[in-house]
């Protein structure tokens, strides 16, 4: 249902309950399919109707309550058709209350990431590189501790602000992550909004929030870096094209100047961090547009403090490409071997750049058994036709 | 919704050399936090415990009981005194928690549990 997101975090931020927020947006959705003809506007329509079903869902459970007193807050069915209030726009306020320190840590990302993007356990879960169930487990007790331990629903004050950002900035580093990988747009169909589109704005407003925060800016650069090629990412056919091989012409040059603005304004708080160094990756890359080529020196150099600030086999991963670039595909090769291949067996990114480096070598059998792995682990359809286009190519 | 602020301090830090200048510090500090609680308007209440040394403990286990010397955990710190305080959220009463005088130790803060018709 589209508006999802929006909707929930409305209705959490009113009800001050995560879990009810989503029952009671399910509820609506079903009685909104239920109608005869849909109301003018729908967000809108759910929101009220949400908030009813919550209201009514209270009542029920307690019988002794001040049902009048309640139902008087709520318009009735009639008022909503022709009287649709304004949503509030919550999502930056509940990101915040997601990532509140009394959160388990492990939890805060991935409850922001599943209230305010809605983004699906089973995402989450591969997000993190967890089972679902795990994940399930901790979100459910994350959402119990905000009711149970009466986490205040109010944005925090400013000068909570900071405690809360690397968590902040962590979920919305992730949903982009997650939004970047859906080049064919599967994932925002799903949730029913552009999530990279949303992610690029709340990363834009808490780069504004917060000036002073040399990361917060990094990531802001980041998101526009990323986007700025949303017009040359899928050709034609709908088939994904890889950063190297696309068309620097369709890149959206306002987008990179703004990025490299919020660079140098992070530059000069003089704390760099992981996401001013990924941005600095992606200006990189960027500056193909005007200068034609790639410095991979420098990109190579960049994915070593990478690596040093967030050791991960991700990165590494990324660096061993790099590395593959300046000192050839068997250098690349030999680095991928020094990757935990059974910790990566389930990441398309690892076949991925194998079968590219092992192509590169000359190896054809075993690039094509790579991208069969790659094929095997169910790539959204703009991927999976890259990836059969190279696999017959070879 | 009320809170209750546990104080879970280091006992020792009050004995030896210095220690009775740090707890009268910490009473005076009790004291005034007391005073800016009334001067807030929070609704509060609060007790100050005798050492862990005098406690004891009694243990239950599917109807049998006995009496054990001491506190109910041996640790390194002890509960050496609480507050309740009836504020809107967590977060106003990590506010107040962050005030309480504490040498070294640490304070768990935890809603009551609301008892009355609605729940």
């Amino acid at each position: 249902m589209a508006a999802r997101p929006r909707v929930v975090a409305a209705l959490a931020a009113h009800l001050r309950d995560l879990d009810a927020a989503e029952e009671a947006f399910a509820g609506a959705a079903a009685s909104c399919l239920a109608l005869a003809e849909p109301p003018r506007d729908v967000p809108a329509w759910l929101f009220v109707a949400g908030k009813r079903r919550a209201v009514d869902a209270l009542r029920k459970a307690r019988v002794e309550a001040r049902t009048a007193e309640r139902q008087a807050e709520v318009a009735e069915m009639a008022d909503i058709l022709t009287l649709p209030e304004p949503i509030p726009d919550d999502r930056l306020r509940l990101l915040f209350i997601c990532c509140h320190p009394a959160i388990a840590p492990e939890a805060r990302t991935a409850l922001a990431l599943k209230v305010i993007c809605g983004l699906p356990v089973s995402a989450i879960a591969r997000l993190f590189v967890v089972s679902e169930q795990a994940m399930f487990q901790r979100i459910t007790r994350a959402k119990t501790k905000v009711r149970e331990a009466g986490i205040a629903f109010e944005l925090p004050p400013r000068r909570d602000w900071p405690a809360r950002l690397e968590a902040v900035l962590l979920a919305l580093e992730l949903a982009f992550t997650a939004a970047y990988a859906d080049a064919g747009g599967e994932l925002s169909a799903d949730i029913g909004e552009d999530l990279g589109a949303e992610v690029e704005r709340l990363a834009l407003l808490v780069a504004e929030l917060l000036p002073q925060e040399p990361e917060a800016l990094g990531l802001a650069a980041l998101v526009l870096l990323a986007r700025s090629r949303a017009g040359a990412r899928v050709d034609g056919e709908g088939a994904m094209v890889p950063l190297s091989q696309q068309d620097c012409g369709l890149w959206d040059r306002a987008r990179i100047e703004a990025a490299r603005a919020l660079m140098e304004q992070a530059a000069r708080a003089g704390r760099s961090g992981p996401c001013q160094v990924m941005a600095a990756i992606q200006l990189t890359h960027a500056r193909r547009a005007f200068d034609g080529a790639v410095d991979w020196g420098a990109v190579l150099r960049l994915y070593d403090v990478l690596l040093a600030l967030r050791p991960s086999p991700m990165v590494a991963l990324s660096r061993a490409l790099a590395l593959s670039q300046v000192e050839g595909a068997e250098a690349g090769l030999a680095a991928l071997a020094a990757l935990p291949a059974e910790r990566l067996a389930l990441a398309r990114p690892f076949h991925v750049a194998r079968a590219d480096l092992l192509a590169r070598a000359g190896k054809v059998a075993e690039a094509k058994a790579a991208l069969d792995a790659a094929l095997a682990l169910d790539p959204p359809r703009a991927e999976r036709l890259w990836l059969e286009a190279r696999r017959a190519a070879l | 919704m009320q809170f209750m602020l546990m104080i879970n301090e280091d006992e020792s830090a009050y004995e030896g050399e210095g220690g009775a200048a740090l707890l009268e510090a910490t009473l005076a500090g009790h004291m005034m936090l007391a005073e800016d609680l009334v001067a807030a308007g929070v609704p509060f209440s609060g007790e100050r415990l005798k050492p862990a040394a005098t406690a004891t403990t009694l243990r239950f286990d599917h109807g049998s009981v006995s009496l054990h010397d001491g506190p109910f955990a041996e640790t390194h710190e002890e509960l050496g005194g609480f507050y309740i305080i009836d504020v809107a959220s967590l977060d106003e009463a990590l506010e107040w928690a962050r005030r309480i005088p504490v040498p070294k130790g640490g304070i768990e803060v935890r809603p009551v549990w609301p008892m009355g018709p609605e729940n």
